[in-house]
């Protein structure tokens, strides 16, 4: 579904991304785990072409992630759920969700009122569909980001921290939603410190590090016996 | 030369009202062409400003640079004589339309562009990650926001382009400076200064005060809004 092959990222100087190969199979629910700063967010970001790789390619679907096919791609495969939500604030909840099918995937108004309704149901958020986002709390603003993004109907969600913005109260109930989706065949890429919902919900997990993927296995591998140096070190810290 | 209180030259200016009303007129009608222009010359300014083409960035940055540090009057000037030298048939007034609305196209650009760039990164971003082209995302998601932030400032420029129709005056121009300049250094209503200036300073004044008023308004209730939005927003979550 998602395939990175040999992917470089430089911020002038910096490099950031030192060679990523990583390919995410259909309906795979991958979690990204690293220290701050190891480039997880650009990784993520490179999958949809919030950020244009410096070498190396990106394929979604087989289709090469470029410039000129990025909005296409994201259009047709992909949304993306951010640490600070990121909903339209001019717009109401149903609004926010209903703008993209509407205008770009051409879908009819009632339909997209009747999508995005049930998505709303899902994330328990029925009543708040005609008040503005930002009169909302952290949780519920991103539940509704999540519900934006099921009413794209992509085959990919990418999740950049989705909990790490949220008071501690709030971060069970967004967690919830993102286990419920994960019974879907929804192909999810989750950068996240939640071990917790990585030993529920991941297919395998990937460990970055000053660019690099330093380890990959599954859940229980990061539990029982991580080889890497560096990765029991990190884990140590967060799962204190 | 009479004084202020002439009741003579009071007299005089009731009995040409209709110049002063015409005057005012010429004014009101090349302030909305030229904001026309101005508005079309911001906004395109504004987008390059803030656009990915560095060429474009740097032809806006130097056009805003080049009309904001020369004077309005100079403006008019060069461009009347330089027309009128390289033998364009043009008349006073269409040179006060383009050369006003050249001059405010360079402050518009300002107010736009720090509109957009007052809107955070994380809007771009989700717009980019739902598939929007850079021309909807604009559109409707970035242009509409910046709206009430773009408001205030760009009505201070309609008020600023009221009171520079003045300079048409050194071509020539009807508007209502030159009118009441005709009008007291006229041969049949010459002397009364005192009463014409006033009458000209009061109706500037009528159509300028009110415009300032509202615009101010309107900046103070955005920051009241902006100061209590956090805790309305804690009320509702606490009642959530
Ligand atoms: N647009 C940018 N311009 C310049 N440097 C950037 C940019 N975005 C990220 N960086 C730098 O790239 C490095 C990796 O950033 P990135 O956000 O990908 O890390 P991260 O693993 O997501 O960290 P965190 O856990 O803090 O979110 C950091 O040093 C950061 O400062
Ligand atoms: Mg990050």
């Amino acid at each position: 579904m998602i395939e990175l092959k040999n992917v470089h990222k430089k911020f002038g100087h910096l490099e950031v991304l030192k060679g990523i190969d990583l390919t995410v199979t259909k309906g795979e629910k991958l979690v990204i785990i690293g220290p701050s700063g190891s480039g997880k967010s650009t990784l993520i970001r490179c999958m949809n072409g919030l950020e244009e790789v410096t070498s190396g390619e990106v394929y979604i679907d087989g289709k090469k992630m470029t410039h000129k096919t990025r909005a296409a791609l994201n259009r047709q495969y992909s949304s993306m759920v951010f640490q600070q939500f990121n909903l339209y604030p001019h717009l109401t909840v149903l609004e926010n969700l209903t703008l993209a099918p509407i205008k770009l995937k051409k879908v009819k108004k009632e339909e997209a009122d009747a999508l995005a309704m049930e998505n709303l149901q899902r994330v328990g958020l029925v009543q708040k569909a005609h008040v503005y986002p930002t009169t909302l709390s952290g949780g519920q603003q991103q539940r509704i980001a999540i519900a934006r993004s099921l009413t794209m109907k992509n085959p990919v969600i990418y999740f950049d921290e989705p909990t790490s913005a949220l008071d501690p109260e709030m971060v069970q109930e967004v967690l919830d939603i993102m286990i419920g989706l994960s019974h879907d065949d929804v192909t999810m890429v989750v950068v996240t410190h939640e071990m917790g919902f990585a030993r529920e919900v991941a297919d395998r997990v990937v460990f970055c590090d000053e660019g690099r993927i330093l380890e990959e296995g599954t859940p229980e591998h990061f539990f029982v016996n991580p080889e890497n140096e560096r990765t029991r070190a990190f884990l140590s810290k967060i799962l204190r | 030369m009479e004084t202020v209180w002439s009741a003579k030259a009071w007299a005089t200016v009731w009995q040409y009202r209709a110049t002063f009303l015409n005057g005012l007129l010429n004014t009101l009608q090349s302030a909305v062409v030229g904001l026309l222009i101005a508005m079309a010359i911001g906004f395109a300014l504004g987008l390059m400003a803030t656009g990915s083409v560095k060429g474009l960035r740097m032809f806006a940055r130097a056009y805003v640079e080049f009309f904001q540090n020369t004077p309005l009057i100079l403006q008019v000037c060069f461009l009347y004589y330089a027309l009128a030298y390289s033998g364009v048939k043009i008349t006073v007034v269409t040179v006060g339309f383009i050369s006003l609305g050249l001059y405010h196209g360079a402050y518009v650009a300002e107010v736009v562009r720090a509109g957009i760039q007052s809107i955070p990164l994380g809007q771009f971003d989700a717009a980019r990650a739902q598939g929007f082209e850079y021309t909807d995302t604009m559109r409707y998601i970035i242009l509409p926001q910046t709206a009430k932030i773009i408001l205030p400032p760009m009505i201070n420029q309609v008020v600023a382009l009221i009171k520079n129709t003045s300079c048409l005056y050194i071509i020539g121009g009807a508007d209502l400076i030159a009118t009441t300049y005709n009008f007291v250094t006229g041969e049949s209503t010459g002397g009364a200064y005192g009463p014409a200036y006033l009458v000209g300073g009061v109706l500037f004044f009528c159509v300028c005060y009110p415009l300032s008023m509202i615009a101010g308004r309107w900046e103070r209730r955005l920051k009241e809004r902006d100061a209590v939005k956090p805790d309305k927003a804690d009320a509702k979550e606490a009642t959530a």
